[in-house]
């Protein structure tokens, strides 16, 4: 019985030790700054896959509390391909379209999105949208755009996974500006 | 041991280093990094599109995959598969193959023969 007792504390205190080895390890990666802040080299594998599923994650466990999504018009996708080509397409390109150059020196890189109507949900494509993403370069629009923008974004991004580089110049070339407020978001 | 019969056994042993080394691969990479590649790859978020073995996050399905890729016969359906090809592929693909959904992502030269390293390692 004594002997137990002995054993139980020993374990309790290797934990105890090793809990404190962890802690003080990561209050010296702050104190220090022992961790690589620079954009210009990709995340070590282990970060870029916590941060990455952990983001995925959270997207889809906020996006299930929503209610179900709008039904999208074509008139919703063409208003959605207008804000894309204003706000979008410099980070994150289209079909044979590249992302603005300056954007290949972001950590994360910002991802093409002609399968991401496949990765996500309408619901989900929202929240990321309107929320952001934090740590990323992904702004949050809620504060730019109105919520019928953010779904009319996601309305196009919808038909975005059936457009080829063709049918993408056609709607650019179809898509005369809004009279008035062309540039200008609605209020949210 | 005489002079020569030294080194005809070196001859011997040079062919048949060779011969170990052309079986594991080409060996020939085009004169670019595939360290450097990788970097490239992640960076240009070539990954949205494409598997890519060995890089984060490359699981995209848009164009096809590149696992194996290094021992292709042909690339973008008209290339014999080179890494000078290769190469010109990934800095050009819309020369290559007008219309395609591959856009030029504006790679350098040197940055092109980099990612093109890395492709050929993949076997």
């Amino acid at each position: 019985m004594k002997l137990r007792l002995r054993i139980r504390l020993r374990l309790l205190m290797a934990w105890a030790a090793g809990l404190a080895t962890v802690a003080l390890g990561a209050l010296g990666v702050v104190c220090f700054g022992v961790f690589d802040t620079t954009a210009s080299t990709p995340h070590p594998p282990l970060i870029a896959w916590a941060t990455h599923v952990t983001m995925q994650n959270a997207v889809r466990r906020n996006a299930r509390r929503m209610p179900p999504p709008p039904r999208f018009t074509p008139a919703d996708a063409q208003r959605g391909f207008r804000l894309y080509e204003a706000n979008c397409v410099m980070c994150h390109g289209g079909p044979g379209i590249a992302r603005a150059a300056w954007v290949s020196g972001m950590t994360p890189a910002p991802p093409y999105l002609l399968d991401a109507a496949r990765r996500w949900s309408p619901n989900e494509l929202y929240w990321i949208v309107r929320q952001g993403v934090r740590m990323t370069a992904m702004p949050a629009w809620d504060q730019t755009l109105s919520v019928k923008d953010d779904w009319d974004l996601v309305a196009f991004l919808e038909q975005l996974q059936r457009l080829t580089p063709a049918d993408y110049a056609r709607l650019k070339a179809a898509a005369q500006p809004e009279p008035g407020a062309a540039q200008k978001p609605s209020p949210p | 041991m005489n002079l020569h019969r030294l080194i005809l056994l070196a001859a011997g042993l040079g062919v048949l280093a060779a011969c170990a080394e052309s079986s594991r691969s080409s060996g020939d990479l085009g004169g670019g990094d595939p360290e450097r590649g990788a970097v490239i790859i992640v960076r240009e978020a070539c990954g949205a599109c494409h598997q890519i073995p060995g890089i984060q996050a490359a699981d995209g399905q848009v164009g096809p995959p590149l696992g194996g890729v290094g021992r292709r016969t042909i690339i973008a359906g008209m290339l014999a598969n080179t890494p000078q090809n290769m190469a010109y592929w990934v800095r050009r693909p819309q020369a290559v193959v007008p219309g395609n959904a591959m856009p030029d992502v504006g790679l350098s030269e040197a940055q092109a023969r980099d990612v093109a390293a890395y492709l050929e390692t993949l076997r």
